[in-house]
């Protein structure tokens, strides 16, 4: 379970001068058993918001705690309960797929048998199996994004943070990722995601959390969230709930 | 309990980010060809400036003597010609006419061979313009192979009739020359030294800049730094994978040039020094401070920097380092005495008294060494700390 508890995070520039509130007094949970997704126009604090839940960033305000861990006082405690799928992601080019799965098992600190029943559990899962032995290198958007699912997945995290995930992949990953999310839940584990794609975000999530300028504009389930603001689909709702159509486009 | 299993899964983990630093560090092989050129090239570039300078300092130029009656002595022509000293007809072309012009003549007599089986003494002239400077040194070469071949045939007519030549010898001079060992010679040695210091600093460069700024902007880091273990062991665990290419770097040098300093004979420029296993264990535990020391600057300096261009840039500066400290050291008269504990500078004096054979001091060579060890330290312990800090993790972006 991961719960956001009043961050407040505040950027200022090297003079001082300017001060960005990149998140104020930002509050949700996202519950064992459930997908949440994280909605908002660019720029609205999600990735401040997930950076401030890996420990990252600290909140100049608030707190954020993971099972019950605070993160900024045991931040690799609340990690270890985490599996990430960043922003921003590479991979190490001159590793195979199966050796960067391998070396997260390894930091996660699983070895001997388990890590590698843990990694040929994903690697199937996945459908990377034809893929794990050769260097990334010359990998697809969607290869990579596999190999990097795999990677934050292979530990069987009991939280799931996702940066949307779901950006280049083909339809067959999209519904792999989405069967793999579902089975997640199935099994308790707590999943956050953020994402852009509207149908996604309805079709998958128990609850979705809208944010804007650093606060959270309104949560629910997809349908609550259409009937809050009197629309049909949850793309109008949105724009509508946080007060412009910026960035959507996005 | 509890701590003996986290402290395990501290080192699993370290172990576990080393294991991927090497498996990155080695598959470059490209780059890792280039960091180790430097440390290849050093043994060839050493011998082939030895064997230059060897060549002029040592070497005796042939000589060529106009000989009059050349026929008359073929044993002396034959002592001649083992020194250098030719006959001026069988001057290659090109040098004919200088020879020609400088007109050195030795006259042999005719009964030279009658005279010498007699046991007279025998009159060689020896003609040439003595103002001249350019005929000073042949002169004197001409000079020494006579008395000697002469002395050599007194001595064996002694010892036929019985007499020990030792007895012509009441005194002996025993040269001990206590000058400085010859510029030359220091010149390679220094040469070596800043050669060591250059392998422990240039080695790691490439493994050191792309495990950080290349990392980051791979967009690798942030992943790194989102997992359960702390930006100490990431840190410990690049620098490991840098310096272990930068000890790579200066054993090869040591190595190589080890086994190319015996294909020449320092010692004909007067030096002392052979690079043994002895001395090169001791070089090799003096420079592995040294090793750890630069990688913890490249690292410390290139995980501070916003761009991977910016890092190699940067980090080029510190080549600097190793190159300059010990130039100016070996420039200095009066070396203060805090230059000794200082990293590089101590390491470059204690590097130089080894080649000049003088004995280690030890306490020199533990004192800078722990001052190294403790900046080493110190950076990296800064660094651990300063890539918990959000503006390292606000250049992720």
């Amino acid at each position: 379970m991961i719960e956001v508890n009043n961050l407040h995070k505040y950027f200022h520039d090297k003079k001082g001068k300017n001060t960005v509130k990149a998140l104020d007094g930002l509050s949700f949970t996202a519950k064992d058993g459930e997908i949440t997704g994280i909605l908002g126009p660019n720029g609205a604090g999600k990735t401040t918001c997930l950076r401030t839940l890996y420990g990252l960033l600290s909140a100049d305000e608030g707190f954020v705690t993971i099972d019950g861990i605070t993160v900024t006082e045991k931040p690799l405690a609340a990690r270890a309960k985490l599996g990430i799928f960043p922003d921003k992601f590479g991979l190490y080019e001159r590793l195979t797929a199966y050796e960067q799965i391998d070396y997260f098992a390894s930091l996660h600190g699983l070895s001997g048998k388990t890590k590698k029943d843990a990694i040929a559990q994903v690697i199937d899962d996945l459908d990377l199996g034809k893929l794990a032995h050769r260097k990334t290198v010359g990998f697809s958007q969607g290869q990579r994004m596999k190999v990097t699912l795999a990677q934050a997945l292979v530990h069987q995290p009991q939280n799931f943070v996702l940066d949307e995930p779901t950006r280049g992949l083909d339809v067959m990953s999209t519904r792999i990722l989405r069967e793999h999310l579902a089975k997640f839940k199935a099994k308790g584990h707590c999943i956050l995601f953020s994402s852009h794609v509207m149908q996604e975000v309805a079709a998958l999530c128990d609850r979705v959390i809208i944010v804007a300028n650093g606060k959270l504009a309104a949560q629910g389930t997809p349908q609550e969230l259409c009937d809050l603001a009197g629309e049909a689909n949850l793309e109008d709702a949105f724009v509508k709930l946080i007060g412009t159509d910026e960035g959507v486009a996005a | 309990m509890r701590d003996n299993s986290s402290m395990n899964l501290y080192l699993y983990q370290l172990k576990s980010l080393i294991l991927k630093e090497y498996k990155e560090a080695f598959r470059d092989k490209r780059a890792l060809l280039v960091a180790l050129m430097m440390a290849l090239l050093a043994p060839v570039a050493i011998v082939l400036m030895s064997k230059i300078m060897i060549e002029k300092l040592v070497d005796e130029p042939p000589v060529y003597v106009n000989f009059n009656g050349a026929e008359y002595a073929p044993k002396l022509i034959k002592y001649f010609a083992d020194n250098n000293l030719l006959n001026l007809v069988d001057a290659p072309v090109d040098e004919k006419l200088i020879w020609q012009q400088r007109n050195i003549v030795m006259d042999i007599p005719q009964d030279y061979e009658t005279d010498m089986a007699q046991g007279k003494p025998i009159k060689l002239y020896l003609r040439a313009d003595f103002t001249d400077k350019a005929v000073g040194p042949p002169v004197r070469r001409i000079n020494n192979a006579v008395r000697s071949y002469s002395l050599s045939i007194g001595y064996k007519r002694l010892l036929l009739r019985g007499v020990d030549v030792r007895l012509l010898n009441p005194l002996t001079l025993v040269e001990q020359d206590t000058a400085k060992p010859d510029a030359t010679f220091i010149l390679i040695s220094m040469m070596l030294g800043i050669y060591l210091m250059l392998a422990a600093f240039m080695s790691g460069l490439s493994v050191a800049i792309d495990s950080s700024a290349g990392e980051r902007e791979r967009n690798v880091l942030e992943m790194l730094l989102c997992q359960p273990v702390s930006t100490l062991q990431i840190v410990l665990a690049k620098l490991i994978g840098a310096s272990t290419i930068s000890i790579i770097g200066v054993v090869l040098v040591l190595v190589l040039t080890s086994l190319s300093v015996g294909l020449v004979d320092l010692t004909k420029i007067g030096a002392t020094f052979t690079l043994d296993i002895m001395t090169s264990l001791t070089l090799l535990l003096l420079l592995l401070p040294i090793c750890f020391f630069a990688s913890a600057c490249q690292l410390f300096v290139a995980f501070q920097t916003k761009s991977f261009k910016e890092a190699q840039s940067t980090v080029s500066i510190l080549i600097g380092i190793p190159a300059f400290i010990p130039f100016v050291v070996s420039m200095m008269d009066d070396r203060p005495q805090w230059l000794n504990w200082l990293p590089v500078a101590g390491q470059s004096m204690i590097i130089e008294n080894i080649f000049k054979g003088v004995d280690v001091n030890w306490l020199a060579f533990l004192a800078t060494s722990v001052v190294t060890i403790a900046i080493t330290v110190t950076l990296v312990v800064v660094l651990a700390k300063k890539l918990r800090s959000e503006k390292v993790v606000m250049a992720l972006s």
